[in-house]
């Protein structure tokens, strides 16, 4: 990793020190910068709301040219998070052709924090959770908020 | 090499002892060297020493079956004078006596010494015996041995060189203790070589027709049997390997030609993509076919200048820029402000382009005025020398922000590789296969789709392992004119008055991110209601979507990720699969 990529980091970091978004704890270790670990609690007047959720976000090499790699470590119950040991995710900025240079990690966890509160069904990564949550909105509630009690408290 | 025929003929040749001259056609000398004694009657000078026919002893030996080629060579076919070799034993000499007549040309009856070529006969009639016989003709300069059968009236071909009866009762070592091919005879042929060679034993005047011959040859010359074996080049292979070799040789002349004839085809295409790519039909970069570098020679062609700081327009973008926490949405000012100024006059087209963009969106450290050294790439948006170099240089020759390719256009790679043109036509396959009026597949949603392009590219990328094949939307080119071109105000995100075919770009930390983005960027539907292949339409997405942070980012990244055969393959047959 260039020296280049740690500075920016390490100035991100800074920034999210500086102004965490409510609802967020960052872990970061200094030896090993490219994998921050985020604590998100559920958005309030979300299905998630009570749950606290671990998320790791992983810096490739070339970043800030490739995006960085989000996944959710606590299982969760959502159309946009893969439903597997992997709890990956990867839509709107995330995706490496949308992805610039610019957009800065506060920007992709405040991007995970709205779609907790409302899901991206057309670009779901779990089309079975996203036409529950289509079509049995109910039945997608009762899930998810059973997903946090089991997992994610 | 087995003996294709022997050839026994009678010769008459000089005694050495008594000439004195060295005659042009024939050197009696004795030769010590046993190289030399080969040679000393060659072929041509045969004729010369052969007797005429109806006065002499001429048999071509039928049903040969060779024992033991050791030490023919190709081309150096064995003759000699016949003899029968001195058995050791009394007990041999006996029994001898059965087979071969009591005065039949031995060592003794041919010049001392004269080294000259031998052939030895002799009945195979006891293992001990013939072990004798071969001893003693290893120590004389013997060139080949013919056996034969006791049998008097056997004419057929003698058994293989494996068989029973040529056992000495020493697990076969005799055939490589040999320095001498030994063929084998019909015993009704070796009975009547050795009854000639009794004929052809003594001098001139008790060979056959001796009295006749005296009148043509000095008294004193020998008259003898003489041998020529004529062996086989050797190299005629069993019809098996034969047509075997044959098969081989034409699959290879095949794939040979196939190979060819497919690199003249993608040769052909790589030239037809080069001109495409000149002629700027083809956008390979847009495409994904092959993600370009800028060559550092063009690169230093792009201005670099000192950032100048701010003005009294700056400050009132500044102020803008300042109050929108995105670092892209202060970009978004970069086209208008140059558009209001005036594009001929590059001062105050960079001083615009700036103060509208006042940190680098690499590093994200505000550019210090007067200080920091700014490249400017040919979309007006201006980054650290330091950290977009290394990027164009190694990454992409887009433009971080707005995806606009940095390069010229008809900007062509040096070299055009066949993954690229494979890349190529599968695109402009998929590209026409899914052109609306084509639609005929049912399941084929993606053409019906508004976006189908974007869709398309999703199933492109799919289908090529999860890989993207498309860096760069060309939607996203069109992007910043359209900016330009319906708004004149400073940027307010909002006033976008864009068709909603456009995407936004302010994904990034709108509170409602991906609606219009995901109006055109629709997957294709789950395939259909079987959870099994719902779950691996899943994957596949998740893989697509996901996918690159491991998947190699270049085309020649991916080949090499090839297992090696199939590296190979394409080596041999470019444009295959």
């Amino acid at each position: 990793m260039s020296a280049g990529a740690k500075k920016r980091i390490m100035k991100e970091y800074g920034e999210c020190m500086a102004e965490t978004p409510a609802g967020m704890k960052i872990n970061f270790d200094e030896q090993n910068m490219t994998k921050w670990e985020v604590l998100m609690d559920g958005p309030d007047g979300s299905v998630y709301a009570g749950g606290h959720f671990k998320l790791e976000i992983i810096f490739p090499n070339e970043y800030p040219f490739k995006p960085p790699v989000v996944s959710f470590r606590t299982k969760i119950y959502h159309p946009n998070v893969s439903n597997d040991d992997k709890g990956s995710m990867c839509l709107g900025l995330l995706r490496p052709d949308e992805w610039k240079p610019p957009n800065k990690v506060v920007a992709v966890l405040r991007l995970i924090q709205s779609l907790m509160v409302e899901p991206n069904i057309d670009d779901a990564i779990e089309p079975s959770i996203a036409n529950e949550y289509k079509e049995n909105r109910k039945e997608f509630e009762k899930n998810a908020k059973d997903w946090v009690k089991r997992y994610a408290k | 090499m087995s003996a294709e025929s022997i050839n026994i003929i009678t010769i008459d040749f000089p005694d050495p002892d008594r000439t004195e001259t060295i005659d042009d056609h024939f050197d009696p000398l004795p030769v010590r060297s046993s190289e030399k004694l080969l040679h000393l009657i060659p072929d041509h000078e045969l004729s010369n020493h052969q007797l005429q026919s109806n006065e002499s002893f001429y048999f071509p030996v039928p049903n040969i079956q060779t024992l033991s080629s050791k030490g023919v060579e190709r081309g150096d076919d064995p003759y000699g004078l016949l003899y029968i070799p001195a058995l050791q034993t009394d007990e041999c000499r006996d029994s001898e006596k059965q087979y071969v007549p009591q005065n039949a040309t031995r060592l003794a009856n041919l010049p001392a010494n004269s080294g000259y070529a031998l052939i030895a006969v002799a009945p195979w009639f006891s293992p001990l015996c013939m072990k004798e016989y071969f001893a003693t003709a290893r120590n004389e300069p013997v060139k080949a041995f013919i056996v034969y059968q006791p049998n008097p009236n056997s004419t057929a071909v003698p058994p293989e060189t494996n068989d029973q009866a040529w056992a000495l009762n020493d697990g076969g070592s005799w055939q490589y203790n040999n320095q001498f091919p030994t063929y084998a005879v019909p015993g009704a042929s070796g009975y009547l070589i050795a009854s000639k060679m009794s004929d052809y034993s003594g001098n001139m005047s008790t060979v056959p027709y001796g009295d006749s011959l005296k009148d043509q040859f000095e008294e004193s010359d020998y008259v003898r049997l003489w041998a020529k074996v004529t062996a086989d080049s050797g190299t005629q292979l069993p019809s098996l390997w034969v047509f075997l070799v044959i098969v081989l040789g034409l699959l290879i002349l095949i794939i040979g030609a196939t190979s060819f004839c497919m690199h003249v085809v993608q040769r052909r295409r790589r030239n037809a993509l080069r001109r495409r790519v000149i002629n700027g039909e083809v956008d390979l970069e847009a495409l994904g076919v092959k993600r370009l570098t800028v060559p550092a020679d063009y690169l230093t062609k792009l201005p670099v200048f000192a950032y100048l700081g701010e003005s009294e327009r700056g400050e009132k973008s500044m102020s803008q820029a300042s109050t929108t926490v995105d670092a892209e949405t202060s970009l978004k000012g970069v086209p208008l402000s140059r558009r209001s100024s005036a594009p001929e006059a590059p001062s105050t087209t960079r001083a615009s382009a700036i103060f509208s963009q006042p940190t680098c969106p690499i590093c994200l450290d505000d550019f210090e005025p007067n200080e920091s050294q700014v490249r400017e790439l040919p979309c007006r948006h201006i980054f650290h020398v330091d950290c977009i170099d290394p990027f164009l240089l190694n990454n992409s020759s887009l433009c971080p922000i707005c995806k606009q390719s940095v390069l010229p256009p008809g900007y062509c790679p040096p070299k055009i590789t066949n993954v690229m043109v494979r890349r190529e036509r599968l695109i402009s396959r998929r590209r026409t296969q899914n052109a609306p009026g084509h639609n005929h597949s049912p399941g084929n949603i993606v053409a019906r789709l508004p976006g189908a392009y974007d869709s398309l590219r999703a199933r492109v990328g799919r289908t090529s392992g999860g890989r993207r094949m498309f860096s760069a939307p060309t939607r996203t080119q069109s992007r910043p004119l359209d900016i330009e071109m319906t708004s004149g105000a400073p940027p307010v995100p909002a006033v976008q008055p864009a068709p909603t075919a456009t995407v936004l770009p302010e994904i990034v930390a709108a509170p409602e991110p991906t609606r219009q983005n995901t109006a055109e960027e629709c997957p294709p539907e789950p395939p259909s209601q079987y959870p099994q292949q719902r779950r691996e339409w899943a994957r596949q997405r998740a893989l697509a979507l996901l996918g690159n942070r491991h998947a190699p980012h270049d085309a020649e990244e991916e080949e090499q990720n090839r297992s090696r055969w199939r590296r190979g393959l394409h080596k041999i047959f470019p444009g295959f699969g």
